[in-house]
C-alpha cells in the first residue's frame, strides 16, 4: 500500500517533511495576511487575524504529523531522547535506581539460568521424556534375576537396560606416557543400555548384541574426557587394547563430549563395559543394578507403573521378600528431584529482592515526579495528552530498566560463573549452565515487567494532579495529596513485608545450618587425611599378598614423621559407598526372609577407631592379633546394640553375616560397641552398623568368589596427623608407591573436607538465601530512609509552623518516628503472616528447626525493627533541627 | 475543543477528502489557501473549518497518490504549493462520489420515511 510505504519513508525523512510543512504553512499564512490587509487591516493586525483564521499552528502541525507518519514511533524516539536527557540531568537518582535494578535483575537472571539448565531443559538424551528408571522405592538398586524377569515380562517399554557400578584400575601400558595408573569410575552395562539412550558415539560404535555374553564382554567405550586425558584424543584408539583391573579390554568407541551417564548416580563414570552378569543371574537378593527403560511411544509412566506392579506382585508371590515397592519414575525426576525445591525457593527469593528493588525505584520516581509537576503541567498545557505523558514516563522507566538490565546481564554472567563455582557437586548438570534463548527472553520479560511495576504508579499519579495549581505554586506543593502518601506507605510496607519473608527464609536456613554444624558425627574429623589405594591389576592383588601389603602399608605410614596414627576401612563414612547385609543372631530362631536383622557393613583394619577418635563404648577395638588364625570378631555401633540387644550387653554374643544359600553360618563374636558414626546422609539418624576385621575377611583378602572380589580391591587409608593433614599428602603417596609405582591413589581428601561436602547443600542454600536477605534488608532500609527524608523535606514548612507554634523537638521527633515505624510495622505484620505460610514450603529443607521457629521470627522482627528505627531516626532528627524562620522563608 | 456555533457544520470525517478532490477536479491545480477560501465561499460560511485542518487531508491524499503537490507562484508572486488531481485521484473520486450519493440518499430516505 502506497500510504503505508509513504508513512514509513516519512519516518526517516521527518526533517524534510517538517521543513516543507513549515514552508507551506508560512505561505498559507502570508496569503491569508494579504487578504486581511486588502480588507484594510494594518499588517500586524492582519497577521494576527491570519493566525486566528488558520487555527493553532502547532496543533495543525501535530495533526499533520499524525497523518503523515507513524507518529507513535516518532514519539517513542523522541521520548527516548528526552528520557535519556532527563535521566542524565539527575545522575544521583539514576545511579541509585540503576544499581538497585541491576542487582535485582542480575540476581534473577543468574538464578534463572541455573533453573533453566538444571530444571527446565530436557536431559541430553534422545526423546528424554520417554526415559524412566525402574527401581525399588524409586531409587534403590535391583537384583539381576529380578531385572531379567522385568525386562522379559513387561509390555510398556521399548527397551529396558541396567547398569552396575564398576571401579576399575586403568594401568599405564604406554611407555612414552608417564601418567601413573589411575582408578577410573566406570559402569558395567547391558548391551542395550547405551543404544536405548539414543546418543551416537563420536568414534567407533556402541555395543552390539552378543557382546554382553560371558567371554566376549571385554570391550570398552570411553568418555570424551578420559579419551582426552589418557589418550591425547588419538583417533587410532579404536581397537587398541587397554588394561583394566589387570585384564585386557578393547576400545570400541568414544562418546561425544557432552555425554554423561548415569545422570543421578555414578555421575562421573568415564568408561562403560558390557556386563555379562556371570553367576549373579539367579540372584534375587544382591541389589546392585540400576534399571533404565524407554517407554513405548504413547505409554505413560503411570501405565508402565501399573504394568510393573502386576509383574512385581506375581514375582513376589513366587519369591517372597523380593520385588518390593517397584517404582517406575521419569528419569528426570530422579535427576532433579532433590534440587527442585531449593532452586525454586531461591528463584522466589530473588523475585522478592527484585520486587523490593522495584518498590524502591517506584518511590524514588514518585518523589521525582512530584518535583516535576511543573514540567508536566507545562507539557499538558502545550497539548500533550495524558496518555502521551504517561507513555513518556513509562519510556523513562523502561530506559532505567534497560540500563539496569544491561548491567544486570553483566552481573548475571559473572554471578552464574560464581554460582557454578560455589555450587556443590550435588546439583546435576550445573557445569553446563549458561545463557540461551530462554534466559534472554526471561531477561527481556523481567525488564519490561519491572519497568511497568515501578513506573506505572508514579506515572498515573503524576498525571492525575491539578495542573493550574501546580503551575501557580511554582511546582512545589506544601504537602502531597493523600493518595501520594498512601501509595508511598504502601510501597514501604510491602518492602518490609517482603524483606521480612526473605529474612525469615534466611534465618531458618542459618538456624538449620548451625543445627547441622553442631551435629556430632561420632568421630573427630579434624587433622585426618584419607585416600583410596587400589590394588586391582597390580601384583599386590594376589590373595596371598593382600594381607601382607595392607599390613605393611599401615606400618610404613605410621612410621612417617607427622603421622600420629593410621588405620583403614573399605568405605569411608559420608564419602564412600554404603552396603548393608542381613545377619543371624545366635540362639534366636531363624527369621522370616524379610525380617532379618540388617546392618551397614564395613571392613576395617586395626587402628581405624583410634585414628577417627570413634570412641569404644564397651568391650575393645580391633588389634593386629585379630587375624585369619584368631576367632572371628565383629564390632557393632550403639544403634545396633540398642536395636537388637535392648537392655542387654551385646559383647560376647555371636552373630553370623547372611551366608547365602550354600554356606553354613560363620559365627563371629561381638567384641565391642562403638559410638554411632554418620553414615551417608549428614542429617539422618545412623542405622545399625557392623565393622568386620579386614584381616579375617576372605572376600576382602581376595580368597573367595570372583564377583565379590572385584568390589574388594581397594582400601581407604585414614591417618591422623600432628600438623596440617594436607601437608602429608605427597609423603603418604610416596609411601604407597614405594611398594608399586602402578598402584592408583584416588579420592584424596581431609576428613574436614568430607564433612564440609556432606553439608554443602544446606551451606550453599544458606549462603545464597542469606545474601539475598541482606540485600533485601539493605534495600528496605534505604527505602524507608528515602521516604522519610523526602517526607520531612516536603513538610519542612509544616514542621516549622508546628515548632513556631510551640511544639517541642521531642514532639516532632515522635511524630516523624511514629509515621515511619507505623509503615514498617504494617509491613512486618503482613510479613509475619506470609512468612508463616511460606516457610511451610521449606520444611523439607530444614534440620532441627521448625518452619515457625519463634526464635527466628523474633530475631528477624528485632533486626527489621532496628533497621527501620535507624532509617527513620536520621530524617527525624533532621526534622527536629528545622529552624522555623528559615523554613518559612525557604518556601 | 473550542465551542462551535450551533448552525455551523463540522466537516464529517472523511468527507473533506472527497470535497478537496472534487474541487481540484473542477478548478484545476490550487494551493491550500485557495482551497480553504473556496470552501468557505461555496458553503456560504456554513461550513466552518480552521484552515490548518486542511493539511492532514492534503498529506493523506498525497500519500495515497490521488493528488500531487508542486511548488509554484501565486498571482501576487508568492510561492505556494499547488495541488493537482492525478489519474488515480480522478478514478477514486468517481468511486467515492457514487458511494457518497448512495449513502446520502439512503440516510435521507431513512430520515424521512423511517419515522
Amino acid at each position: 500500500m502506497h500510504r503505508f510505504f509513504a508513512r514509513f519513508v516519512s519516518l526517516f525523512r521527518g526533517e524534510d517533511a517538517e521543513r516543507e510543512l513549515a514552508r507551506e504553512i508560512e505561505s498559507h499564512l502570508a496569503l491569508l495576511q494579504e487578504k486581511f490587509e486588502r480588507g484594510g487591516l494594518a499588517p500586524l493586525e492582519a497577521r494576527l487575524a491570519a493566525r486566528r483564521a488558520y487555527g493553532g499552528v502547532e496543533q495543525a502541525k501535530e495533526l499533520h504529523r499524525e497523518v503523515r507518519s507513524f507518529v507513535w514511533l516518532e514519539h517513542l524516539a523522541k521520548d527516548i531522547r528526552y528520557g535519556w536527557r532527563s535521566l542524565l540531568r539527575t545522575p544521583g537518582f539514576t545511579a541509585v535506581a540503576v544499581t538497585a535494578l541491576a542487582l535485582g535483575i542480575g540476581a534473577n537472571t543468574a538464578i534463572f539460568s541455573v533453573v533453566n539448565t538444571v530444571l527446565l531443559q530436557p536431559l541430553a538424551y534422545k526423546e528424554a521424556d520417554r526415559l524412566v528408571t525402574v527401581l525399588h522405592n524409586g531409587t534403590g538398586p535391583v537384583a539381576t534375576a529380578n531385572y531379567i524377569d522385568w525386562r522379559d515380562q513387561s509390555h510398556s517399554f521399548e527397551a529396558m537396560g541396567a547398569a552396575a557400578y564398576w571401579s576399575s584400575n586403568l594401568s599405564n601400558t604406554d611407555p612414552s606416557n608417564s601418567n601413573p595408573a589411575e582408578r577410573v569410575l566406570g559402569l558395567k552395562v547391558t548391551q542395550n543400555l547405551l543404544p536405548l539412550l539414543g546418543i551416537e558415539p563420536l568414534l567407533g560404535r556402541l555395543f552390539i548384541p552378543g557382546e554382553d555374553q560371558e567371554g566376549s564382554e571385554h570391550e570398552v567405550i570411553l568418555s570424551y574426557r578420559l579419551w582426552q586425558r589418557r589418550f591425547n584424543r588419538d583417533p587410532n584408539v579404536l581397537g587398541r587394547p587397554i588394561t583394566l583391573n589387570g585384564e585386557a579390554y578393547t576400545v570400541v568407541g568414544v562418546m561425544p563430549p557432552a555425554f554423561r551417564f548415569a545422570p543421578f548416580w555414578a555421575t562421573h563414570a568415564e568408561l562403560w563395559a558390557p556386563d555379562a552378569f556371570g553367576n549373579t543371574i539367579h540372584d534375587r537378593g544382591g541389589n546392585h543394578l540400576r534399571v533404565f527403560a524407554r517407554l513405548k511411544p504413547g505409554v505413560t509412566s503411570k501405565q508402565a507403573q501399573a504394568d510393573m506392579a502386576t509383574i512385581a506382585a506375581r514375582l513376589e508371590k513366587q519369591y517372597p521378600a523380593t520385588n518390593r515397592a517397584v517404582m517406575v519414575r521419569p528419569l528426570k525426576e530422579n535427576v532433579v528431584g532433590k534440587i527442585e525445591t531449593p532452586l525454586l525457593m531461591l528463584l522466589g527469593a530473588v523475585g522478592f529482592v527484585l520486587l523490593i528493588a522495584c518498590a524502591n525505584v517506584a518511590h524514588m520516581l514518585l518523589a521525582r515526579t512530584s518535583d516535576r509537576q511543573k514540567e508536566i503541567a507545562v507539557r499538558t498545557a502545550l497539548g500533550a495528552g495524558r496518555t502521551r505523558i504517561i507513555s513518556q514516563f513509562l519510556t523513562e522507566s523502561l530506559l532505567l530498566a534497560a540500563v539496569g538490565a544491561t548491567l544486570g546481564l553483566l552481573l548475571a554472567l559473572w554471578g552464574t560463573k560464581a554460582l557454578v563455582a560455589l555450587s556443590p557437586a550435588y546439583i546435576p548438570r550445573v557445569e553446563t549452565v549458561g545463557m540461551d534463548g530462554r534466559v534472554v527472553l526471561f531477561l527481556l520479560a523481567v525488564t519490561v515487567v519491572t519497568a511497568v511495576l515501578f513506573g506505572l504508579a508514579p506515572a498515573l499519579h503524576a498525571t492525575s494532579g491539578n495542573l493550574s495549581g501546580a503551575l501557580k505554586e511554582g511546582g512545589r506543593g506544601d504537602s502531597d495529596g493523600i493518595g501520594h502518601n498512601r501509595l508511598r506507605s504502601f510501597l514501604v510496607a510491602s518492602e518490609f513485608a517482603l524483606a521480612f519473608i526473605l529474612l525469615i527464609g534466611a534465618g531458618l536456613m542459618i538456624r538449620s545450618f548451625f543445627a547441622l554444624q553442631s551435629v556430632d558425627p561420632g568421630f573427630n574429623p579434624h587433622n585426618v587425611l584419607s585416600m583410596v589405594v587400589s590394588v586391582a591389576g597390580s601384583k599386590e592383588e594376589a590373595p596371598a599378598r593382600r594381607a601382607i601389603f595392607y599390613r605393611q602399608l599401615l606400618q610404613r605410614v605410621r612410621a612417617l614423621p607427622g603421622v600420629a596414627s593410621a588405620g583403614a576401612i573399605n568405605h569411608l563414612p559420608l564419602a564412600g559407598d554404603m552396603w548393608d547385609r542381613g545377619f543371624l543372631i545366635e540362639g534366636r530362631p531363624k527369621p522370616q526372609p524379610d525380617a532379618w536383622p540388617v546392618g551397614i557393613y564395613r571392613i576395617v583394619m586395626p587402628g581405624y577407631f583410634d585414628t577417627m577418635r570413634l570412641p569404644v563404648r564397651r568391650g575393645r577395638a580391633l588389634t593386629d592379633s585379630d587375624d585369619a588364625r584368631a576367632p572371628g570378631v565383629v564390632i557393632i555401633n550403639e544403634r545396633a546394640a540398642k536395636r537388637y540387644w535392648p537392655g542387654q550387653d551385646p559383647v560376647g554374643k555371636h552373630i553370623a553375616i547372611d551366608p547365602g544359600k550354600t554356606d553354613l553360618p560363620v559365627w563371629l563374636s561381638v567384641i565391642g560397641v562403638v559410638a554411632n558414626a554418620k553414615q551417608e546422609d549428614w542429617a539422618a539418624e545412623p542405622y545399625p552398623e557392623m565393622y568386620l576385621a579386614a584381616l579375617q575377611n576372605r572376600d576382602f583378602l581376595g580368597e573367595s568368589a570372583e564377583s565379590i572380589r572385584a568390589h574388594m580391591t581397594y582400601i581407604t587409608l585414614v591417618l591422623r596427623t600432628v600438623g596440617n593433614p594436607a601437608d602429608m599428602v605427597s609423603a603418604v603417596k610416596n609411601t604407597v608407591w614405594s611398594f608399586d609405582r602402578n598402584l592408583p591413589i584416588s579420592d584424596v581428601a581431609t576428613m574436614d573436607r568430607v564433612v564440609a561436602d556432606a553439608t554443602a547443600q544446606p551451606r550453599f542454600e544458606m549462603l545464597l538465601l542469606g545474601m539475598f536477605a541482606a540485600v533485601a534488608l539493605a534495600l528496605a532500609a534505604v527505602g524507608i530512609y528515602g521516604v522519610m527524608s523526602y517526607s520531612v523535606a516536603r513538610r519542612t514548612r509544616e514542621i516549622g509552623i508546628r515548632i513556631s507554634l510551640g511544639a517541642g523537638r521531642a514532639d516532632v521527633l515522635r511524630m516523624v518516628m511514629r509515621q515511619g515505624m507505623l509503615q514498617a510495622l504494617a509491613g512486618a505484620t503482613v510479613g509475619v503472616v506470609s512468612a508463616l505460610l511460606l516457610s511451610q514450603l521449606m520444611a523439607k529443607m530444614l534440620y532441627g528447626v521448625r518452619p515457625s521457629d519463634p526464635v527466628t521470627f523474633g530475631g528477624v522482627a528485632v533486626i527489621l525493627g532496628l533497621a527501620a528505627l535507624l532509617a527513620t531516626c536520621v530524617p527525624a532528627r533532621k526534622a527536629t533541627r528545622i529552624e522555623p524562620i528559615l523554613a518559612l522563608r525557604n518556601e | 475543543m473550542p465551542s462551535e456555533d450551533a448552525d455551523r457544520i463540522v466537516v464529517l470525517q472523511g468527507t473533506l477528502d472527497l470535497i478537496v478532490l472534487r474541487m481540484l477536479e473542477t478548478m484545476g491545480p490550487q494551493h491550500a489557501y485557495a482551497i480553504a477560501t473556496r470552501l468557505e465561499q461555496l458553503s456560504g460560511n456554513l461550513l466552518h473549518l480552521n484552515q490548518g485542518t486542511l493539511y492532514p487531508a492534503l498529506v493523506r491524499l498525497e500519500q495515497q497518490r490521488r493528488i500531487k503537490g508542486v511548488w509554484g507562484k501565486t498571482e501576487s508572486n508568492r510561492e505556494a504549493k499547488f495541488y493537482a488531481i492525478t489519474k488515480a485521484g480522478q478514478k477514486a473520486l468517481a468511486g467515492e462520489m457514487r458511494r457518497w450519493r448512495r449513502m446520502s440518499g439512503l440516510v435521507e430516505k431513512l430520515l424521512t420515511e423511517g419515522a
